[in-house]
């Protein structure tokens, strides 16, 4: 028996160790960019061209296809098009995908628009709300198929005619979400911070409350700082949010949001910001989700259980040309992706 | 009269020379599989080299030369938000010896004991501080445990132990020198130099056992401290492409395996000839317990280019040093209980079942800020059975034990809630149990007298 046991416990190498399976997380990151076996273009890049300057993403799972809907430089005005990916990565239209290109779902042609910017599909009654930035305001089209769009006259959210309003600038970059009670409720841009907005209908909106939801950070107290330690990465703006919830395991309503920080020096990275329930300000994180140095910008979120896939506008620097493109990141960061698959038939 | 002063002056030496242990495990999964069944509460019961861990002085209680061998394999299920960790299970050899006799009339016996772990001698890891692991089982129970010990019966009431117990330090330096080129890489020139040391440390254990009368006995034991320490060093410099140079130099120092100092109290009752009970309570000193996360010491110097940067490139900056927050942890006392029941048989062959229970109240404070250092209250239940049997062959004149074991532990689940909604990890529950099972085999050339 001994020497049974003995030759049971013999072993010319151990096992490898574990105890970080299934570990949990609030699903927001960090994230790490894509690298090249990963996507079929130049990594991280999901979506790119020097002459459509795809940005803004905006992402909706559909089945089995992740929805992109993204701003897009078309004939000369900023439009927004739509694609669609089998795995959340090779995109209908990409620039590998030769002959193709993403659909254009919203044009401006009202006069408060100008140029269309700052995307946010999200799914309410059997429709699909896609809200974007104008010139004036925070505008929505909704459609039954994702492609074809009626837009509502009118900004849904004007710029603030309170006297004294923090915002210094018209409202911008929606996030929508559903509270647990049905109603919707709107994190947006404006200024530099981030305000928040309420609608039973997803058209009539009001503002939520008469201050800011997130400002950007304080700069740090001198000497608090660690040597080589940076100061916050927000320091200057917040803005474009992203808004994704969740109810914790401890059945905690979980508003959380990704947002674009800047510096004073202009640098910008992905932030997150959250907090448990159904009003209040947000409470920052102070390491950012993502930070690759390239302008990144305008965050969109998908979940896929365990999951996420981050969609950014970042700067494409090619040679001596620099535009933008939209890139792709994911989380968990220790989690190698298989290789890129087919281009889908259609966007 | 020079052998016992010898054996005493080694004894002292061994226990006074030792740097300043707790998460072998045998703390967590006990050792022998007669004790683990009792509960682990055998601190004034153990006997044979199971003595070498629960209580160096009843290393003098064996008679005859005594071996042992064992095998014992822990599984966890431990989980957080229901779903498997994949924490490692704990599994290996134990075994020991212990090797009595007389000096001047007094008895005394030398003792060594040895788990020895399948997969890994031992490990170290430094995980980031946010990042949620099973602090007291994930990496601290995955080592070998090597035990020395001395002991004597000066009085036939009195037993006193002690000696120390081994592991190593881990420190490392690598050196990389020479030129990169970027351009064509496989005309670079690097020459690198690696320097690995594994220091020994040692830390002590002690104790005392007292019969009061023929029933009743009382026992202390003392085991120190003990820290793991990881330190490793990079040195990088060189010439990049002949347009700039390169210098990385990286410090961390990290602590893995900290065993805080504990104090067992335990007593042993003889109920009837055929019953026994016993009960232990070990204070730990958890509230010394460092935290396991790496401190990084970094200098980064890459001057630019006498042309600048090209514009494609970004250049990397010096990483700050770690922030780290605190791990707050509580000391704990932690009581067993252990029954040990002579069911059958006489002389040649005897029969035992036996019992144990403990609960192990969670030392870490509620993990509501950034850091996950997860733990949760431990109640174990044990139960074994164990056979001895006198001169089972005649050319073997002795007492051949087998003892059989198996633990069972919950974890009771709890719900962390973090205070800022911001947390990366965010809310969690976490709870789990562990089964632990295990065969022992030993044989005592004691002539009967066990």
């Amino acid at each position: 028996v001994v020497g049974l046991l003995l030759v049971a416990s013999c072993a010319t190498t151990g096992a490898e160790g574990e105890g970080d399976k299934n570990l949990p997380t609030a699903g927001v990151g960090p994230f790490r960019k894509l690298d090249s076996e990963e996507v079929k273009g130049i990594a991280p890049f999901v979506l790119d061209d020097p002459q459509a300057l795809y940005r803004e993403p905006a992402v909706l799972r559909d089945g089995a296809s992740t929805l992109l809907y993204a701003v897009a430089r078309v004939s000369g005005k900023d439009v927004i098009v739509r694609t669609r990916a089998l795995d959340e990565r090779t995109f209908y239209g990409a620039s590998g995908h030769f002959g193709r290109k993403p659909q254009v779902v919203l044009e401006p042609d009202a006069p408060w628009e100008g140029a269309l910017s700052g995307p946010s599909v999200f799914r309410f009654r059997g429709e699909l709300f896609l809200y974007y930035s104008g010139a004036f305001g925070i505008g929505v089209a909704r459609s039954s198929d994702g492609l074809s769009f009626r837009k509502e006259p009118g900004p849904v959210l004007g710029r603030d005619p309170a006297p004294n309003s923090w915002e210094s600038g018209p409202p911008r970059a929606p996030g929508v979400f559903e509270q647990p009670d049905g109603t919707l409720h709107m994190f947006y841009g404006a200024g530099s911070a981030i305000g928040e907005a309420e609608s039973r209908d997803g058209i009539t909106w009001t503002r939520a409350t008469t201050g800011p939801a997130l400002v950007a950070a304080p700069p740090p107290a001198p000497g608090s700082l660690l040597p080589n330690e940076k100061p916050p990465f927000d320091t200057a703006a917040v803005g474009d949010p992203c808004v994704v919830t969740r109810t914790t395991p401890a059945g905690r309503f979980h508003v959380r949001v990704l947002y674009t920080g800047t510096d004073t020096a202009g640098a910008t990275a992905i932030g997150f910001a959250a907090r448990y329930g159904t009003s209040g300000p947000l409470t920052r994180q102070p390491v950012p989700v993502y930070s690759v140095n390239q302008k990144e910008a305008a965050p969109a979120l998908l979940e896929l259980g365990d999951n996420a896939f981050l969609y950014v506008q970042q700067e494409r620097r090619a040679d001596d040309e620099r535009f933008p493109g939209i890139a792709a990141a994911f989380a968990p960061a220790n989690v190698t992706l298989p290789p890129a698959g087919d281009y889908p038939d259609s966007p | 009269m020079r052998a016992w002063a010898t054996a005493t002056l080694a004894m002292l030496a061994l226990v006074t020379t030792a740097s300043s242990a707790y998460a072998n495990p045998p703390d967590t999964f006990g050792f022998g599989s007669r004790e683990t069944a009792m509960g682990g509460a055998v601190a004034a019961e153990t006997r044979g080299f199971a003595a070498n861990y629960y209580n160096p002085a009843a290393l003098a209680r064996s008679r005859g030369l005594e071996i042992g061998i064992g095998y014992f394999r822990a599984d966890h299920s431990l989980e957080m938000n229901g779903r498997d960790t994949g924490v490692d299970p704990v599994k290996g050899l134990n075994g020991g010896l212990v090797a009595p006799g007389r000096v001047l009339g007094i008895p005394f016996a030398f003792g060594i004991a040895v788990h020895l772990p399948d997969d890994r001698i031992s490990r170290v890891r430094a995980l980031r501080q946010e990042q949620p692991r099973w602090e007291l089982y994930d990496n601290r129970n995955q080592r070998l445990f090597l035990a020395a010990n001395l002991a004597i019966e000066p009085v036939p009431w009195l037993w006193i132990g002690g000696g120390l117990s081994f592991m190593s330090s881990t420190r490392g330096r690598l050196d990389i020198s020479g030129g990169a080129n970027v351009f064509r890489p496989d005309d670079s020139k690097l020459r690198h130099e690696v320097d690995a040391d594994l220091t020994a440390v040692r830390y002590p254990q002690a104790g005392v056992r007292v019969a009061l009368g023929d029933r009743v006995a009382l026992a202390a034991v003392y085991r120190g401290e003990f820290q793991l320490a990881l330190d490793l060093s990079a040195h990088l410099f060189g010439d990049i492409s002949g347009l700039t140079t390169a210098l990385y130099d990286l410090q961390t120092h990290s602590i893995n395996n900290f065993l805080p100092q504990q104090v067992v109290l335990g007593g042993s009752w003889a109920v009837t000839n055929r019953l026994r009970t016993t009960f232990d309570a070990t204070w730990i000193d958890w509230s010394a317990y460092e935290a396991p996360v790496a401190k990084l010491d970094a200098v980064l110097d890459i001057p630019p280019p006498p042309s600048g940067w090209p514009s494609t490139v970004t250049p990397p900056t010096t990483p700050a040093p770690t922030r780290t927050s605190p791990l707050v942890m509580h000391d704990r006392i932690v009581p067993r209980m252990g029954l040990e029941w002579h069911a059958i048989g006489e002389r040649r062959a005897k029969g035992f079942v036996r019992a144990g229970y403990e609960i192990a109240k969670s030392p870490i404070a509620p993990q509501t800020g950034v850091t996950n250092y997860v733990d949760r209250d431990r109640h174990s239940i044990s139960f074994g059975l164990g056979g001895a049997f006198q001169d089972v062959l005649p050319e073997l004149p002795g007492t051949l034990t087998i003892d059989g074991h198996l633990q069972w532990s919950h974890l009771i689940t709890e719900t962390t809630l973090k205070a800022s909604a911001a947390d990366y990890v965010g809310d969690y529950t976490a709870g789990g149990s562990i089964l632990a099972v295990g065969v022992t085999a030993g044989f005592a050339f004691d002539k009967g007298q066990r």
